[in-house]
């Protein structure tokens, strides 16, 4: 079915918009290259959402294999980043529900945790609004990062996650104040200084 | 949805079995799928002499229908039993008198593989008020994988006392399993995915309180 | 009042835009998942359940898909007949027994558990393991379509289970696909499943 490993190309610069129809109907190796194209920006996202890059990998890993067995279902007229990011949102949302986060737990000033525990007093700026993003409740991250990183349109969001355009503006603006009243509020905190 | 009434009538059927009244009346009756009469005897006074010690006895009866569905022969059975109650009777006392059978079991199977009496109390210590069947259960799992009991004991303490639930523990099991089918060694796989597991867990109340100042 | 296009909205944005870094052999890895799920069948359940991952589920369409289940599992008391046969010595089931059901900690409650396995020549396969006394009777497999996979759901509580495939009624066979359990008591190969507390 796929090719050896080691015949597998690892760079795909530009994106053949041919791909998913030829994916729907058998073509392994354009499947592939969907695969090698969007697999960092469905990281990213995971990555944002789920804050652990373990959960990130298993969530897109997760996605990849549900594209495929649902590939005979796409519709080639329909767009292929909202079908694609609507599946991995949704494995978002069970990983997250699995896991069972502690949410309040997370304070401010607390860097989030990856591949250890150990708390970096001084954090960059990427890393400090992680720390206040996972403070966002669950939708509000969500819409922000398909808006405001995934560069998805309100329409297109609101297609995938079934809300109502209203309501997904009204959580992307409560997801703007909220960052910008803590990451605001970050910049005169001693432990931000260490 | 056939297979959905089908599984929740069987869920039913296990809360029947699972009620005391009957479930003398329905391990009896699962002992007649013992055809020779000499091992259902001696199956049945084993089990019953278990019961009066106060050793749980299901499991006991499933390691005898085990050695049936395997077509052990009824010296196989007895010593696999007599073993089993042995361990029975020491996780019992491992884990205390509140614990449950499910748990006692998962206690055994744990000595089983090898894993220090001590290690099993020090765990039940770290959660006295609820079962830890699945944190024994992975790690009898992790022994199995070639991890040494010790070392798998650590790390299921260490991530007990941080409140990892059964349910992170198993799926750090099944990472752990699937990275070693890929080539990964067993303890670097473990150490990798419990770093994973610890990365989500609440950080410890002594670095919050140095944090807070 | 702040706008999406505030400038500290747009340097968090941009924060956040940052690809990380893909480990090697990581399409790789998603590359064998695909080929390791295409030999491996969902039961009917689970492939309803995969469809909503394709859909946007709002919340009146869950609540009218749990309130459909409710009705279901409602009905579904009629059909406790059968399975009590299979459970030998069962008794009348009353509220005292579905009560004690919900009353059991999560961490004992038993939960539904696909299984699976490609046996092109077997008659018949049912799973057996600790979770149904080893009792083939228990937990037939059913066949999908006429060379495919066989596959059922067991009911097993959190926690390890040890078990097999009884083939034809006289052979018991290892799960390919699961660790093997180490016993040394039986000569024979069992398979370990680790149930999830739900």
């Amino acid at each position: 079915m796929f090719p050896t490993l080691a015949v597998l190309r690892t760079s795909v610069t530009d994106f053949d918009p041919t791909l998913p129809g030829r994916a729907k109907h058998g073509d392994e190796q354009a499947f592939i290259k969907i695969v090698e194209f969007y697999y960092p920006r469905c990281l990213r996202f995971a990555r944002n959402m789920l804050g652990s890059e373990q959960d990130a990998e298993e969530a897109v890993q997760d996605t990849f294999v549900r594209v495929h067995d649902s590939f005979p279902r796409f519709r080639e007229d329909a767009r292929f980043d909202p079908w694609l990011f609507r599946i991995l949102a949704n494995r978002c949302r069970t990983l997250m529900a699995r896991n069972r986060r502690h949410r309040s737990v997370i304070e401010y000033g607390d860097v989030p945790q990856t591949a250890t525990a150990e708390h970096e007093i001084g954090a960059d700026w990427a890393e400090e609004v992680r720390v206040v993003l996972d403070t966002l409740p669950a939708e509000q991250r969500e819409a922000f990062l398909l808006r405001h990183v995934e560069d998805l349109s309100y329409e297109d969001i609101s297609a995938m996650t079934g809300a109502g355009l209203s309501a997904l503006r009204m959580r992307v603006k409560r997801a703007c104040d909220a960052l910008c009243a803590r990451l605001t509020d970050g910049s005169k905190d001693d432990r931000r200084i260490g | 949805m056939s297979n959905f009434i089908r599984w929740t009538a069987r869920l039913l059927g296990v809360a029947a079995i699972a009620s005391a009244p009957q479930f003398v009346g329905a391990q009896e009756a699962r002992l007649l799928a013992i055809r020779d009469d000499a091992t259902r005897d001696f199956v049945r006074q084993f089990v019953e002499a278990a019961r009066v010690r106060g050793t749980p006895t299901e499991p006991l009866v499933s390691r005898a229908l085990e050695g049936v569905a395997f077509k052990a022969d009824r010296k196989r059975i007895e010593q696999a039993m007599a073993a089993l109650e042995k361990r029975l009777r020491r996780s019992r006392d491992l884990l205390g008198a509140k614990a449950t059978a499910d748990e006692v079991a998962a206690g055994a199977d744990a000595l089983a593989a090898d894993v220090p009496a001590g290690m099993i109390q020090e765990m039940k210590k770290l959660a006295p008020q609820r079962q830890i069947t699945v944190e024994l259960g992975v790690l009898t799992e992790l022994v199995a994988k070639g991890i040494s009991p010790k070392v798998a004991a650590e790390r299921i303490k260490e991530l007990m006392a941080r409140g990892a639930t059964g349910a992170q523990l198993t799926e750090l099991n099944a990472a752990v399993q699937q990275d070693v089918a890929l080539g990964i060694k067993p303890v670097a796989a473990l150490e990798l995915r419990g770093r994973g597991v610890m990365s989500l867990l609440p950080p410890p109340a002594s670095v919050n309180s140095a944090q807070r100042r | 009042m702040i706008e999406e296009s505030d400038e500290l909205i747009v340097r968090a944005a941009r924060a956040l835009s940052g690809m990380p870094p893909t480990k090697a052999g990581a399409v790789a890895r998603v590359l064998m998942a695909v080929r390791a799920n295409q030999a491996r069948p969902l039961p009917f359940w689970k492939r309803a359940m995969r469809r909503f991952d394709e859909t946007s589920v709002s919340a009146k369409a869950a609540g009218l898909l749990m309130a459909a289940s409710l009705v279901i599992g409602f009905f579904a008391r009629g059909t406790v007949g059968n399975a009590r046969d299979s459970f030998a010595g069962g008794s009348e089931l009353s509220g005292p027994a579905l009560q004690s059901i919900a009353n059991m900690p999560a961490e004992s409650r038993p939960v539904p558990v696909a299984v699976a396995v490609e046996l092109a020549n077997a008659k018949t396969v049912a799973v057996v393991g600790d979770f149904n006394g080893w009792d083939p009777s228990v937990t037939p497999m059913q066949r999908v379509g006429k060379d495919g996979p066989w596959s059922a759901t067991v009911l097993a509580k959190p926690g390890r289970h040890t078990y097999a495939f009884m083939v034809d009624g006289a052979t018991l066979v290892a799960d390919p696909r699961a660790p093997r359990a180490k016993s040394s008591d039986f000569d024979g190969d069992a398979s370990v499943m680790m149930v999830r507390t739900p």
